[in-house]
């Protein structure tokens, strides 16, 4: 594994991959799902980069998800816990995901292995991870050409993504049960990305799927009051 | 298409019981790898299809040594010397030949012999016959094959699935599979019917004459150093067959002989044919590399370094066929690119074969089970049916995070007793607060459960009774929680 290496690693903060498509998902990025475009500098998943997701899940999935639709294979590492059936809900292709539960000590040649395989790996570090090998795995990320995904910290990230506030509805006092969340994702990050955004989505909505939502009918931190029948079915359903 | 059937090979079929029991053990390899010699002397051809049986064309061999009983009593007589107890099979083509050679009384594995169709063999045609005490051959006549086949049950086909499902159709034997017409069952199953189909009414599993290739489509590995451990190879070996698939199904074919050739580094070869009745896959390919290497002689293992290793091994697909279709990616299933499965290797190569998992989305109650984890390189399978019902699953939405092992948790009401389900599934108190593995106190906002469920009760070590709930914390996060022998466990997170 020479290859780590070998490359010149000092020019971490540059963004890289200049876009050959100015587009949606040309060449340069890796497609999300349409919702999520706005919230990513090149409506996308900029190949070569780092994107820092505070914590792992939904959100996490969900920029996967589209990548993983439109047929890139993705590495989930250091993240034993991957709800993979509400990843499937949202597009990822359960058949086209590799896993490493535990990568253990050996996590930055791990990642660097699956690079080379996956278009797009997510990565929990056991760890944190020193200055070098953060500079290292960016190199090689950039040789490769693909997108890694960290949960957690990142100084070097591009773009760090995070769910400030996050409200469920469908479930009362002793009835009902989860049916749509309701959440608020802000992102920011560095260079083309250090304007702050932030987007109200369904994370998820009552389908499965993720759609924008308006902040007016959110129903933050008090149960929502559907038409009764819905009340109803939902109790029998549960 | 060219749709004439080939005239029907006459296959000899030489199968050891004793050792296909000892597929993975070395004394079993090296006692194999004594009986093909054996049979060698009297047939250059022989192939080898699964540890202790092994298969070559009867035909020539048969004129030479004064008809077919006559030939599988002198290969009888030469491996009973060895110690063991070959049964002989010769019938038109392999799949029924084996079954010939298997006998009804030892069929191995998930295969079984049952029901009112045991196999006695047809006396008449000179077996089964006992040869000075060592062994049997039972020959079934030219032209025989499809009525011997027709009374043995669906479930000597390979494919367990297809079994169960022609069983549970109603179609126990395969002679009532060959009734009915074949465009009918590839129409409903697929390739893997057809073949089926092919096999049960005697045809043999190629569609086309089988053909040797017309280029070299040969890969080869070396190894510098030599490499003295049998695993590495066997491991380079799987990425070797996956290359020569790559190489072949960029020509539209599909290889059902393979040789393999191992060359040790003093000089040393060892080369066999290995025959399969369906397509070799690549793992498939990897095992008999395994198993081959260890029927080679011993001098590999204990030798000094650098002379006992393996220095090259190469994978000649000896005879291929056009591929029809029977490609995994007909199934839905996700053709692994070369890209993939060497990154994948090399990780399980760091960190062990488990390391790497696909997952694949599975039935069952409980969130935990509703994704099963294959390692890297084996079939992707669901455990227990998807399509099924599954009452008393949660429904809604999936959560997010689904923890490998139910985290402790405690749950209290509002005057700090802990909530507790009776056995009829009433709670004590509303959930007010949630503490999870000692992480900071979280005020519960809604909650909705309890739903119980009973599973396995039928079988008291699988028994398990809970109670599930979901709850909703302040900092906006919701739960899934489940009641276990009066303990609380969270199972999942939805965020």
């Amino acid at each position: 594994m020479g290859r780590m290496g070998s490359a010149p690693a000092a020019i971490r903060p540059v963004p890289v991959g200049v876009p050959e498509f100015p587009g949606v998902s040309g060449a340069g990025t890796l497609p999300v799902l349409p919702v999520l475009r706005e919230l990513l500098p090149r409506g996308g998943l900029a190949r070569g980069s780092v994107l820092a997701v505070a914590e792992f899940g939904l959100l996490c999935l969900a920029l996967v998800a589209g990548a993983s639709a439109d047929g890139a294979w993705c590495g989930i590492a250091g993240v034993p816990e991957a709800g993979v059936l509400a990843a499937a809900g949202l597009g990822l292709d359960a058949e086209r995901t590799l896993l490493v539960p535990d990568p253990g000590d050996a996590w930055p040649q791990v990642v660097a292995s699956l690079l080379d395989g996956c278009e797009l790996v997510v990565l929990r570090p056991p760890a944190q991870a020193p200055a070098q090998v953060r500079q290292r795995l960016e190199a090689t990320l950039r040789r490769r050409r693909g997108v890694l995904l960290v949960t957690g910290d990142w100084p070097g990230a591009q773009v760090r993504l995070r769910v400030i506030t996050q409200g469920w509805t469908g479930l009362g006092d002793g009835h009902g049960r989860l049916r749509a969340c309701c959440a608020e994702v802000m992102a920011d990050g560095r260079g083309e990305a250090a304007l702050t955004r932030t987007r109200w989505l369904w994370l998820p909505a009552e389908d499965g799927s993720i759609t924008a939502a308006d902040p007016a009918d959110v129903p933050i931190a008090d149960i929502p009051a559907p038409e009764p029948g819905r009340v109803l079915r939902a109790v029998s359903g549960g | 298409m060219n749709t004439i059937q080939p005239e029907a090979a006459r296959i000899m079929v030489v199968c050891c019981p004793q050792l296909c029991g000892l597929a993975d053990t070395r004394a079993g390899a090296q006692m194999f790898d004594q009986v093909l010699a054996a049979v060698t002397r009297f047939c250059p051809g022989v192939e080898a299809v699964e540890p202790g049986i092994c298969a070559f064309g009867a035909r020539g061999p048969a004129r030479y040594f004064g008809g077919e009983t006559a030939l599988a009593r002198k290969i009888i007589a030469a491996v009973a010397d060895i110690g063991l107890e070959p049964r002989v099979g010769v019938a038109d083509g392999l799949f029924a030949a084996r079954l010939a050679a298997q006998g009804p009384d030892r069929v191995r594995g998930p295969r079984r012999v049952g029901g009112p169709g045991q196999v006695r063999g047809p006396r008449q045609a000179g077996g089964p016959g006992q040869v000075r005490g060592l062994g049997w051959v039972r020959v079934i006549p030219p032209g025989g094959s499809a009525e011997f086949l027709a009374r043995h049950p669906v479930s000597v086909l390979a494919e367990q699935d297809l079994a169960g499902l022609l069983n549970r159709l109603g179609l126990r034997t395969l002679g009532d599979l060959a009734a009915l017409p074949f465009g009918d069952v590839a129409g409903r199953f697929g390739a893997a019917g057809e073949a089926a189909h092919r096999l049960a009414s005697g045809h043999g599993f190629l569609p086309l004459a089988v053909r040797p290739p017309a280029e070299d489509l040969s890969v080869i590995q070396e190894f510098d150093p030599p490499e003295a451990l049998a695993e590495p190879v066997v491991f380079a070996a799987k990425a070797l067959a996956e290359r020569m698939h790559e190489g072949l199904a960029a020509r539209g074919l599909s290889c059902v002989r393979v040789q393999v050739r191992a060359v040790w580094a003093d000089g040393r070869e060892s080369r066999r044919l290995w025959r399969h009745d369906g397509f070799l896959s690549a793992a498939a390919v990897a095992d008999r590399v395994r198993w081959q290497l260890d029927g080679a002689p011993p001098a590999a293992h204990d030798g000094e370094p650098g002379t006992g290793g393996i220095a090259i091994l190469r994978l000649v697909p000896d005879q291929v066929v056009r591929a029809t279709g029977h490609q995994l990616a007909l199934w839905g299933e996700a053709v692994v690119s070369d890209r993939v499965a060497r990154a994948a290797m090399r990780v399980q190569a760091m960190l062990g074969h488990e390391s790497v998992l696909r997952p694949v989305p599975d039935g069952g109650r409980n969130v935990g089970e509703q994704v099963t984890h294959v390692p890297f390189g084996e079939k992707r399978e669901p455990r227990r049916a998807v399509a099924q019902p599954w009452p008393g699953r949660i429904m809604g939405a999936a959560p997010g995070v689904v923890y490998p092992y139910g985290r402790e948790a405690e749950v209290t009401d509002d005057e700090g007793r802990a909530v507790t389900v009776t056995g009829r599934c009433v709670i004590s108190g509303e959930p007010a607060h949630l503490v999870i593995d000692g992480e900071p106190m979280r005020h519960v906002t809604g909650w909705a459960g309890p739903w119980p469920l009973s599973e396995r009760w039928w079988d008291p070590v699988a028994a398990r009774r809970r109670a599930r709930f979901q709850l909703l914390t302040v900092d906006g996060r919701a739960w899934l929680a489940a009641v276990q022998d009066g303990r609380w466990l969270i199972e999942a997170g939805y965020w």
